[in-house]
């Protein structure tokens, strides 16, 4: 008996070596979890199915106020929308005249919730999306109010978020105000963040909106993150005390948003954005067939001058210096075709 | 040794599948350190009294997958069930004999020292736990152990597993 655990503990222990430093256990895990992740699956059953029945016998009155108060809400989304298309090509546009990197449009998929890791003091949660639905190790996971995480463990139909309230968890954010980055590192409270290293005479104060600054290459930049909820100065501390409560609902979100970031141009964006409005203000349904043959021929011809700024600029968020001189000469014989490209599609439609 | 059961072995099995389910089920905030080591329980009744069906390789393939349900490094809840099942292995012959609430004792110190291990290797592989609150699910399953045994050792005669 003593020999048989010897035997096991150390090739425990050796398997949790293996597993902490490299990659070799990783296929072995994902098969397992193949089979073992469906009992997150099993025991989230029964909340399913209750959600079911409710669904199924709720009164008529109660889905007709539900259904009149969606589409009010769904009115207020539109109108903000039409907006927003606007503002995008203008921010593209503007962004371009300032040889600035272009913001990443970006794309998401709904994910459901389908578990919660059972270590109280980790704060993870398991998503119905995995290695097969395209997910990818590190990708940001958003909720209909701000940022929630990351993943950090692939399996084949489900991955694994780490939340942002996560002891072990950062992310750089910046004050919405005036700009003022930070770092909000996870408390393992899932009402709090916490700011570290703000100096004391840094400009900012209760309800300041925190977003993601975009600077550790992980998360979009211009989400929500939290919001500040107390500021301590304390003379005693060489840095202020800020906390922050996350925008995003943790403990209770069970729809999550996967962000993919977006790979094409802000060419492209632009003109799918001007098409897009075009054709919701047409009423038209032919739309989604037209973006993507047109801007092939209009940013053709302009090719010669322009390639350099917008293949670039998606692709180095992270040395705008570098990439701001370059294309400086080149620019102002470049940034005039793509105006005159997004402005034919227009008048031939 | 997770050899072949002479009978109604299935249902040895179906309690390992129920407790990793109940493992992963969803409790309120509050209850979530209080969560009992469902596992090691019917681990420990089981090496109790079929000592010579399940014993360490059965507790290191059900740790197996229970890292793999938690996301822990691959072998640190395997680590852990094997300890507790020797442990019960090598009283098992005392352990018998016990009343009820001094096997309860027993298992509370097992549980206990199990988890002290816990807390350590997650200490080291950087998932810190700040308090000694793990130890707390020791003493929820050293609570839980009587209604355990009992139920189990009820299932065991209606099914005459051996």
């Amino acid at each position: 008996m003593g020999v048989r655990l010897l035997v096991l503990v150390v090739l425990s222990v050796a398997l949790m070596v293996v597993d902490a430093r490299f990659t070799l256990l990783k296929p072995v895990r994902s098969q397992m979890s193949l089979v073992l992740m469906q009992s997150y699956w099993i025991t989230d059953l029964p909340q399913r199915l209750w959600q079911g029945v409710a669904s199924q016998f709720g009164s008529r009155t109660e889905l007709v106020a539900e259904n009149e108060k969606l589409q009010t809400e769904n009115l207020l989304l539109q109108g903000r929308l039409q907006k927003l298309a606007a503002l995008t090509e203008q921010n593209v546009r503007l962004r371009e005249l300032l040889n600035s990197s272009a913001l990443v449009n970006e794309k998401v998929e709904v994910a459901e919730l389908i578990g919660m890791d059972p270590n109280p003091f980790t704060h993870r949660i398991i998503i119905n999306k995995g290695e097969r639905d395209g997910v990818v190790l590190g990708q940001p996971v958003l909720d209909a109010r701000g940022l929630m995480g990351q993943v950090v463990e692939l399996m084949p139909y489900t991955s694994r978020v780490l939340l942002l309230t996560d002891t072990t968890h950062s992310i750089p954010v910046q004050v919405n105000r005036n700009g003022l980055r930070a770092i909000a590192s996870g408390t393992g409270n899932p009402e709090r963040l916490e700011l570290r290293h703000v100096a004391d005479t840094a400009d900012i104060k209760e309800g300041d909106l925190l977003v993601s600054s975009g600077l550790g290459q992980r998360f979009p930049a211009g989400y929500p993150v939290a919001t500040v909820k107390e500021v301590i100065h304390d003379s005693g501390q060489p840095f202020a005390i800020v906390r922050a409560v996350p925008t995003a609902a943790l403990n209770r979100s069970r729809y999550l948003l996967l962000v993919f970031s977006d790979g094409r141009t802000p060419e492209e964006r632009a003109n799918e954005a001007a098409q897009a409005q075009e054709a919701d203000r047409q009423g038209g349904d032919g739309a989604p067939a037209v973006p993507a043959t047109v801007p092939k021929p209009a940013t053709a011809p302009a090719k010669p001058g322009a390639p350099a700024a917008p293949a670039a600029a998606p692709a180095t968020p992270a040395r705008p210096a570098a990439h701001a001189v370059k294309p400086a000469a080149a620019k102002p014989p470049a940034s005039k075709p793509p105006a005159a490209t997004r402005a034919t599609p227009r008048t031939e439609e | 040794m997770a050899g072949t059961f002479s009978r109604n072995g299935w249902i040895v099995w179906l309690t390992f599948a129920i407790g990793l389910l109940l493992s992963v089920s969803p409790l309120p905030q509050f209850m979530e350190i209080l969560r009992p080591l469902w596992l090691a329980l019917l681990l420990a009744f089981w090496a109790l009294y079929l000592p010579h069906k399940i014993g360490m390789v059965t507790a290191f393939l059900l740790g197996l997958a229970e890292d793999v349900l938690y996301g822990t490094l691959l072998g640190q809840n395997a680590l852990i069930l094997t300890l507790i099942t020797f442990l019960v292995l090598s009283l098992q012959q005392r352990l018998r004999m016990f009343p009820m609430w001094q096997q309860s004792l027993v298992i509370l110190v097992i549980f206990g020292l199990a988890q002290l291990v816990q807390l350590w290797l997650s200490a080291l592989t950087g998932n810190r736990q700040p308090t000694l609150a793990l130890v707390l699910p020791a003493l929820v399953s050293a609570l839980l152990w009587p209604w355990v045994s009992f139920g189990l050792r009820g299932l065991r005669r209606r099914y005459k597993i051996n």
